[in-house]
Formats: C-alpha cells, sequence, structure tokens
C-alpha cells in the first residue's frame, strides 16, 4: 500500500513534464481537468490496487508550459510521447473534466493501447439543451460554488482571500485551458469518432455537477455504446475530491478482470 | 542637435464617452464588457456624437495639427466600436488637419479589411491620416464571441501588422502565407494616399512586447491608459532598441498621451477640472481585472506582477492627488501647463503630443474653454521654445 507520490520529471519534447506515480501493479493513468488546486492524494487508495501514475498535463501544475499546445490532440499525442517515454504499452486511463476530453480524444487513435477507460464529467460535447457551463466566465466570487458541491475540499489549498501568487497560479492555468478551450469547450467532430472507443468504458458523473451537467451522460452514452454508467448522488464537478465512492468506482471497474 | 520644438504637433483626441452616469451606477461591477447595453439612449447618442464632432472641427479652427480617434467595444468608454466610420465622417468633416486613427485592434477584424479601409480614409482625405495600431486592451477579447483567442493575441497581432504592411507596401497581387492568414490574391485597392504608406504608431501599454514589435516593424510607438512616469520608461526602452537595430529614434517615432486642463490660474484649474477627471476614473475606468487580464493576454510573470501592485490594483480608487503625483494630469495656469508639456516632451524626446481636453462628464462648454485657452495661451508657448521661426510654419507643412 502505498500512502504518497514519488515525483519524477520527463523531458517530453522538450517540455518537462511531471508524473507522480505510486503503488504497482497494471498501469492506470489518471488524466486531470483544467486545474490542479486540490491535488491528487483522493487518488491514492487506487495505488493499493495499481500502479497509479497522475501527469501534470504542460501547463499545469508543476509542468512547464507549452505555448505551441493549441487543441486538444496535442495534448493527446503528447501523452502517446509520455506512454512510449515511460516503456507502457497498455494501461487503463481515467479522464476527469478537459481531461475526460483529452483521454476520449487520445482513445480514438489509441484504441489498441488503453485497455479500460473511464471518462469522469468528460468536457468535449457540445449539447445544447444542456450546455456545459463557460468556465472563462464564472464570477470569481462564485468560482468554488461551481466547481464542488463541497465547499470543505477547498480547505487549506484555497487562501482567502486569494494571494496574489494563488491567482498567478490560476492565471496559468486558465491560460493554459484556453488555448485550447477558448474558441469552443468541445469538438463537434467528435460524436462522429466516438463509436472507436470499443475497449470497456465507464461514464462516471455526479448529479450535483454546475459545470458539466449530468444530463450529458445520456448524449456520451448514445455515442459510446455499450459503456457502463454511474451517477452519484449529491456530488459536484470535482468529484473524485468530493467521494470516495467516485474513486473506488473507478478501481471497481479497472480492476472487473484482475479480481475475477 | 534640433530640438524637439522645432517640429512640435499637437493632436486633440477625443473619447467619445457615453457621459452620463446612471442613478445605480454603484451596481455595475463594470464599465466595459458586460455592462447593460439598455443604459444606451440613441437620441442622447446621437447628441453626443454631434457635440464630439463639433469639438473636433474647433479643434482644427483652433490649429491644432491632429485630431485623434480610438476604437474599443461593449463600453461607454466610447462610442467608437468602428473607429473608421467615425474616421470617415471627421475626413468629411474637415479639411486641413491630420486625422489621427489608433485605431481597429487588427485582431478584431482582417488585416485585409483594415488595410482596405484605412487606404480609403488616406486617398478620401487627401494624404492626412496616420494609424496606431493597438493589441487591444483585454476587455476587447471578451467582447468578440469567442473566436479571437487571448492566448494567441501578441502571434496573431504580429501577422496582421505585417499582411497590413504587406499590403501596402508589396506590388500586388502578392502572397501571405501565416499561422493565422493566408492570402492567395492579397491585392489592396486603393492603395494609400502617402508613399510609402502613412505614418504608422504601434499602441501599446509599456509592456516589454509591444516595444519590441514597434522597433522590429520600424513604425512609431505611443503608450495609452498608463501614467508619464511608465511612458517615459517605455519610451527609453523604444530609443535603446531602435539605437541597438542600428536607427535613430526622430521626434515624431513617439507620441505622449497627456489628460490636459488649463485655467487662468492652477487653482481655477484645479476647482474646474477635478470633478470630471475624478469621474473619469472612478466610472470610465472601473474595469476589474479578470476583463482587463483574460486567460494568455499577458504572461503569468505580467499578471503576478500587475495583481501584486497596489496601485495597478486600486486603479479606479487612486485618488486627485495620486493622480497629479504619477503625472497622468497637466491641469493648471498657460504657464504650468506649458512648462509640464514641455518638460515631458523634452524627457521623451519627443515633438508629438497627444492631448485630451474633454474628458469625463465634462460639459461642452468647459471642453470649448478649455481648448480654447490651451490653443491660444499654451501651444504658442510651448512653440516658442523652438528655434526662432520654426513654429507657425509646421502646420502649413502637413497638409498636401
Amino acid at each position: 500500500m502505498s500512502s504518497s507520490f514519488t515525483q519524477r520529471t520527463l523531458d517530453v519534447n522538450g517540455i518537462e513534464t511531471v508524473v507522480l506515480e505510486a503503488g504497482s501493479g497494471e498501469p492506470l493513468v489518471f488524466l486531470h481537468g483544467a486545474g490542479t488546486i486540490t491535488g491528487f492524494d483522493s487518488l491514492l487508495p487506487l495505488a493499493e490496487r495499481f500502479r497509479l501514475i497522475v501527469p501534470h498535463h504542460p501547463g499545469f501544475g508543476l509542468s512547464a508550459d507549452d505555448p505551441t499546445v493549441g487543441r486538444i490532440e496535442d495534448y493527446a499525442r503528447h501523452y502517446l510521447d509520455v506512454f512510449d517515454l515511460m516503456g507502457i504499452r497498455e494501461l487503463s486511463l481515467v479522464g476527469h473534466s478537459m481531461g475526460g476530453y483529452l483521454a476520449a480524444t487520445l482513445a480514438i487513435d489509441g484504441t489498441e493501447r488503453v485497455r479500460r477507460l473511464v471518462l469522469a464529467a468528460p468536457l468535449g460535447l457540445r449539447v445544447p439543451e444542456h450546455p456545459t457551463q463557460d468556465i472563462f466566465t464564472i464570477p470569481g466570487d462564485q468560482f468554488l460554488e461551481h466547481l464542488s458541491a463541497d465547499l470543505s475540499i477547498f480547505e487549506g489549498k484555497v487562501p482567502d482571500p486569494p494571494t496574489p501568487e494563488f491567482l498567478a497560479h490560476s492565471f496559468r492555468e486558465t491560460t493554459s485551458a484556453a488555448r485550447i478551450l477558448w474558441e469552443r469547450p468541445y469538438d463537434t467532430r467528435l460524436p462522429r469518432w466516438l463509436h472507436r472507443l470499443t475497449m470497456p468504458t465507464l461514464l462516471l458523473w455526479g448529479d450535483a455537477d454546475r459545470i458539466i451537467p449530468v444530463e450529458q451522460i445520456d448524449v456520451w452514452a448514445d455515442h459510446v455504446r455499450g459503456a457502463e454508467r454511474r451517477v452519484l448522488p449529491g456530488v459536484g464537478h470535482l468529484l473524485f475530491d468530493e467521494s470516495a465512492a467516485a474513486v473506488t468506482a473507478v478501481g471497481d471497474f479497472v480492476g472487473e478482470e484482475l479480481t475475477v | 542637435m534640433p530640438s524637439v520644438f522645432d517640429d512640435i504637433q499637437f493632436y486633440l483626441f477625443n473619447h467619445h464617452h457615453y457621459i452620463d452616469v446612471p442613478e445605480n451606477a454603484d451596481d455595475y461591477e463594470s464599465v466595459w464588457v458586460d455592462l447593460p447595453n439598455a443604459l444606451f439612449d440613441p437620441e442622447r447618442g446621437h447628441a453626443l456624437y454631434q457635440r464630439f464632432a463639433r469639438e473636433l472641427r474647433l479643434g482644427e479652427a483652433l490649429g491644432f495639427d491632429a485630431i485623434a480617434l480610438n476604437e474599443h467595444h461593449n463600453t461607454h468608454y466610447s462610442l467608437m466600436p468602428a473607429t473608421s466610420v467615425r474616421a470617415a465622417y471627421m475626413v468629411a468633416q474637415t479639411e486641413r488637419v491630420k486625422l489621427m486613427v489608433a485605431g481597429v485592434p487588427i485582431n478584431l477584424s482582417w488585416p485585409s479589411r483594415v488595410a482596405e479601409e484605412y487606404a480609403m480614409l488616406d486617398v478620401m482625405s487627401g494624404g492626412r491620416m496616420e494609424f496606431g495600431f493597438p493589441l487591444g486592451t483585454g476587455m476587447e477579447y471578451w467582447s468578440n464571441a469567442g473566436q479571437l483567442n487571448p492566448a494567441t493575441s501578441r502571434a496573431r497581432f504580429r501577422e496582421g501588422l505585417e499582411v497590413v504592411r504587406q499590403a501596402w507596401t508589396a506590388p500586388g497581387p502578392s502572397r501571405y502565407d501565416g499561422e493565422f492568414f493566408n492570402y492567395r490574391y492579397l491585392n489592396t485597392f486603393p492603395q494609400p494616399f502617402q508613399k510609402p504608406h502613412p505614418k504608422m504608431y504601434i499602441v501599446g501599454s509599456g509592456s516589454e512586447e509591444t516595444v519590441q514589435l514597434a522597433v522590429e516593424f520600424e513604425t512609431g510607438y505611443s503608450v495609452v491608459f498608463v501614467p508619464i512616469r511608465q511612458q517615459l520608461q517605455a519610451f527609453a526602452e523604444f530609443r535603446r532598441l531602435t539605437e541597438e537595430a542600428g536607427r535613430e529614434t526622430r521626434p515624431e517615432d513617439i507620441v505622449i498621451t497627456n489628460i490636459v486642463y488649463v485655467a487662468d490660474t492652477d487653482a481655477d484649474a484645479v476647482r474646474e477640472a477635478k470633478p470630471h477627471i475624478e469621474q473619469f476614473f472612478s466610472w470610465f475606468h472601473r474595469v476589474p481585472p479578470k476583463f482587463l487580464l483574460p486567460p494568455g493576454y499577458v504572461s503569468t510573470e505580467e499578471y503576478l506582477r500587475r495583481v501584486s501592485s497596489t496601485a495597478l490594483a486600486e486603479g479606479t480608487k487612486a485618488t486627485w492627488d495620486d493622480m497629479v503625483a504619477i503625472g497622468r494630469i497637466a491641469c493648471g495656469s498657460p504657464d504650468t501647463v506649458a512648462d509640464l508639456l514641455s518638460h515631458w516632451a523634452e524627457e521623451a524626446g519627443t515633438s508629438r503630443l497627444l492631448v485630451t481636453l474633454s474628458i469625463g462628464d465634462m460639459p461642452e462648454w468647459k471642453a470649448v474653454k478649455n481648448m480654447t485657452l490651451f490653443a491660444e495661451e499654451v501651444i504658442p508657448r510651448i512653440r516658442a521654445r523652438g528655434s526662432a521661426a520654426g513654429a507657425p510654419g509646421t502646420v502649413a507643412a502637413v497638409s498636401p
């Protein structure tokens, strides 16, 4: 059992990419959303069963900036390089929010590498009836309540009032998100290719999500045939910070074959 | 060495504020981007367009060398979201003065279209145009349908400038193949009246990036929105980099911008101007940091610098004394104002003084009084500092 991450830095085409790792066994890669403020300790229970790998995207957290990133595919190909560098051929992939958009994009082209896929409150679809909240225009004083149904998860992580350094950290990560999401936070071409997600796939959502409405799960399910769904009551957008059940759901789904 | 006063020129700038402040002004966090447009009354707007045209025409009659216009969007700060439209009107309303349009943020349009509109203005005016090219404030990037990524704004701006320059100087048709723009037949017609092209300025807020751009494109440079001290620092940097590039900065390559109010005595001037200038900063400059700095508009380091600076973070709360102390305002008797402006012009090494004489909720009579006193009492005092007969001829020299 692992109680903390080890950290290493990879040189990925000249971009210093920080990778957190814990545990051993089957590789389970977690692709985070458009912010790293709450950290990833809530995922550590997964390290009891898997080799948990949490990279920081370029432009986020501890990884270096890559101003040449302009599309979600740039991140998807970045991770194909990361997996090659780490010598990982097959893996299970969990993507949250923007990381879900990224994971779906990556898995469409890398079907043979992704053994199992979890899309947790994924960004990436245009659903006019239940639109994704535009993250760039949420008033600052309402941001946290949009992110999570449980404000206690921010204690000790978000200074009140925000310090200049904290604001600059947010500005940097929002800038990185803007590089791929400013024009539109989805890809209208994505539904056309989601049928390629033939690996076992779990759609996981909190029904109190105020960023990406839970109703979008139906649209994903229409396109990803045979996907399992799991909706967590009372849970908001930062479901892994808010809910131990969300973490357990990932472990159970990804480990299904292993525990047989 | 020739004095900056030998060819000193006065640019009369007018913001075209929508000057009425709503009764519930305190309910609005911002006068930019999301101020409800229901606050706009078209009849009032029409009256203000007429008024500001009268002021600019008076500027010509009073002997100003140029009138200057700019562009902003989604804001009562400016009634000119399409500055070329206003400029075309003012071309027809004037005969002699130069018109500086400073201007369309190229990113908000197509560079070929900017080149066309500006060339039209130059030909229609018989070569009276000068153009300032701004990146556009952060606020403009919120106002444009999400198609314009602030994170790539500077790279896109650079390409837009290249296209405009090529459209005006390369024999057409020519090709332009860039990251953002791909022109198969760049063949701007009409071509500008002035050769090789009208005077160009980059308009910045003093950032390293825009100074470098101005040096690289060999344009003039002007700084807006910032106190005179920061303007002077940016000019020093511009001068240094221009020298490094093997060229000399000419006095007409730099434009300094000032808010000016002149009255018979220093005390009269402060008393008459203060409420309007304070209102300018408290209302028209009301903009929260999130609109000022959209994601990627500046580097993270620059962002940290700005949010760490109390003066910048509290910009709209600056007091009169703060403003005078940092030298944004020249307010006083003709002697006081002439001395201050002359001092700043010499320090900046510029012969181009852009002055805002009608500001905030200042009534027309006061703006006219200010303009008249400035033209009759301040301009001659500053011109007199040039070598003997240099001054009066400058106006005629710019007419075609």
